[in-house]
């Protein structure tokens, strides 16, 4: 890459229930709430908006009235550019893809300052609705969802598979969930901050056996605003900043399920993607300080960290119980709380991802700070892991 | 050989689509047959049923039985369930491990505890009201 590209700035609103009722008088509007995280955003850079040369949105899901949506904020705030203006869907990858774009824009010479941005607002349809439009996502329309699929249904059977496969326990699993609130607790932007038990977690009602409520994601809205820049820019602010070293991409070729029997807890998608990443950056994966993954279930972390080589596989849900992927563990995963504790708004969980890793490789994390946090990776996926995206950030001073 | 066929009270929550092409899928599971095509060029079959070969691209295929018996790979039971599913829950599916190398997911029946991995399964079909859906049920 001929042009480095770094991350400068970075805001979002706590991720929660934002979204108004549809008859509720006075309502929490998308562009308003997303609006104040970019100039959040562009203030933390210290970069006026003329700089912007590019904005790449993450689609907005269906339930949100405004149509166009990026055109439409490029309007609210007055932003004009001359790189390149996009929303970008890719089921739970969606703001990675957000990510990726405005980083291509840069390393392209298109822009010199791009935004990757986004709200997701849903919490307003309830969960039995919401899922008959997201089950569609879960395989065949015709030859797997007449079945009644969810999205974590699929993880329900890879931590059935898992437990089998590995020995690993229910209690074990459970504890990933712990360590997630215990992480949670001290991020201001969680949904949960609530410290549990472990006996607390295995004592929730079962969503999808093995999984109880607490091991499965919350119902979230978010919204958040990242500025990259090209290096130059990025030194001419004198304060600390990310690069971006590396990144992979791998889509196996199968949606959701692959016809032709495979260890479909692999997570071969991640695995390669990672492996890409680490080789760009010339790093392994023992080099890294800490880990923003996706992963929507206590049993998807496992499987991601094993897959990013991060703990050895079949090791993943014992390393969680021994603290090991916990803050002041050998390698903190998911600082921030994680899908399950943080929130999340599918389509812009990614973006806040980055926003973890901001916080912590600037050494702004508080009582979250990981010690010399120096290289951080971020992944996020579609499907059960089907395509991966995995990029290496590197703090720099 | 035909399959077994159960009797399910009420429509199907989500029917799947039929087109000209999957028809003779759906006409054959509603003769007690499972079938789904095979390439005539590399040999490899597909499930769901193509009218291509999705590994070499060949549109020579036909279509052939599929020995229907399998391994539970994997099941979940599911309680959080889509609405139009809300009648049916808590119910049970699964990832079944054909014995002609195919992968299907589908729901899964007659497992009295458990998860039942690396158990035997056979096909059926389940004959709704308005039409049929299949499944794995696992044998005693």
């Amino acid at each position: 890459m001929s042009v480095q590209v770094t991350l400068v700035g970075a805001a979002a609103v706590p991720c929660g229930r934002i979204q108004s009722a549809p008859d509720a008088p006075i309502q929490s509007l998308e562009h308003e709430v997303l609006a104040r995280c970019v100039i959040e955003a562009m203030r933390d850079a210290g970069l006026a908006k003329e700089a912007i040369g590019a904005l790449v949105f993450s689609h907005p899901r269906p339930y949100t009235q405004q149509r166009y949506f990026g055109t439409f904020m490029a309007n609210t705030l007055r932003i004009k550019v001359d790189g390149l203006l996009m929303e970008v869907l890719g089921n739970g990858m969606t703001g990675g893809l957000a990510f990726d774009q405005a980083a291509q824009a840069i390393a392209s010479g298109r822009a010199d300052v791009a935004l990757a941005l986004g709200v997701n607002f849903e919490t307003a349809t309830p969960s039995p609705e919401h899922m008959n439009l997201i089950m569609r996502a879960t395989g065949d329309l015709d030859f797997h969802v007449p079945f009644g699929f969810t999205p974590i249904s699929w993880y329900a059977m890879d931590a059935v598979r898992y437990m089998h496969e590995t020995g690993a326990t229910r209690r074990e699993l459970a504890m990933v969930a712990v360590k997630s609130r215990r992480h949670a607790a001290l991020n201001p932007l969680a949904q949960f901050r609530k410290p549990v038990t472990v006996d607390e977690v295995l004592a929730q009602r079962p969503i999808v056996e093995p999984l109880g409520l607490y091991e499965v994601p919350p119902r979230s809205d978010g919204a958040a605003c990242l500025v990259l820049a090209r290096e130059e820019i990025a030194r001419s602010l004198g304060k600390p900043y990310l690069a971006l070293k590396g990144r992979g991409f791998h889509h196996e070729g199968a949606h959701q399920i692959s016809e032709v029997p495979n260890d479909m807890i692999a997570f071969g998608a991640a695995e390669r993607a990672g492996r890409a990443a680490y080789a760009e950056a010339g790093i392994s994966a023992a080099d890294v300080d800490l880990a923003e993954l996706y992963a929507p279930c206590t049993i998807v972390e496992v499987l991601v960290a094993e897959a990013l080589q991060l703990v050895p596989r079949g090791r993943g849900a014992i390393a969680a119980a021994d603290g090991e992927t916990a803050l002041g563990g050998r390698i903190p995963v998911n600082t921030s709380g994680g899908l399950i504790s943080r929130g999340h708004p599918p389509y812009v969980t990614p973006l806040y991802s980055f926003v973890e890793l901001a916080e912590q490789m600037r050494h702004r994390a508080g009582e979250r700070q990981v010690k010399d946090a120096a290289i951080g990776i971020a992944s996020c996926e579609l499907g059960n892991y089907n395509a991966a995206l995995v990029h290496v950030m590197e703090a720099r001073v | 050989m035909t399959l077994p066929v159960l009797k399910i009270a009420g429509k199907r929550p989500y029917p799947p689509r039929v087109s000209e092409f999957t028809r003779t899928f759906w006409q054959g599971l509603s003769d007690g047959r499972f079938l789904s095509t095979r390439c005539a060029a590399c040999a490899m079959r597909s499930f769901p049923p193509k009218p291509f070969c999705p590994h070499c691209w060949s549109g020579r295929i036909e279509w052939a039985p599929l020995a229907p018996q399998g391994t539970v790979y994997s099941s979940t039971v599911m309680h959080a369930v889509p609405a139009y599913f809300r009648h049916e829950a808590p119910y049970r599916v699964g990832i079944v491990d054909l014995d002609d190398r195919l992968r299907i997911a589908t729901r899964l029946l007659g497992v009295e505890q458990g998860f039942a991995v690396g158990a035997r399964a056979e096909i059926v079909v389940l004959a709704y009201e308005d039409g049929p859906l299949f499944a794995a049920r696992v044998i005693a």
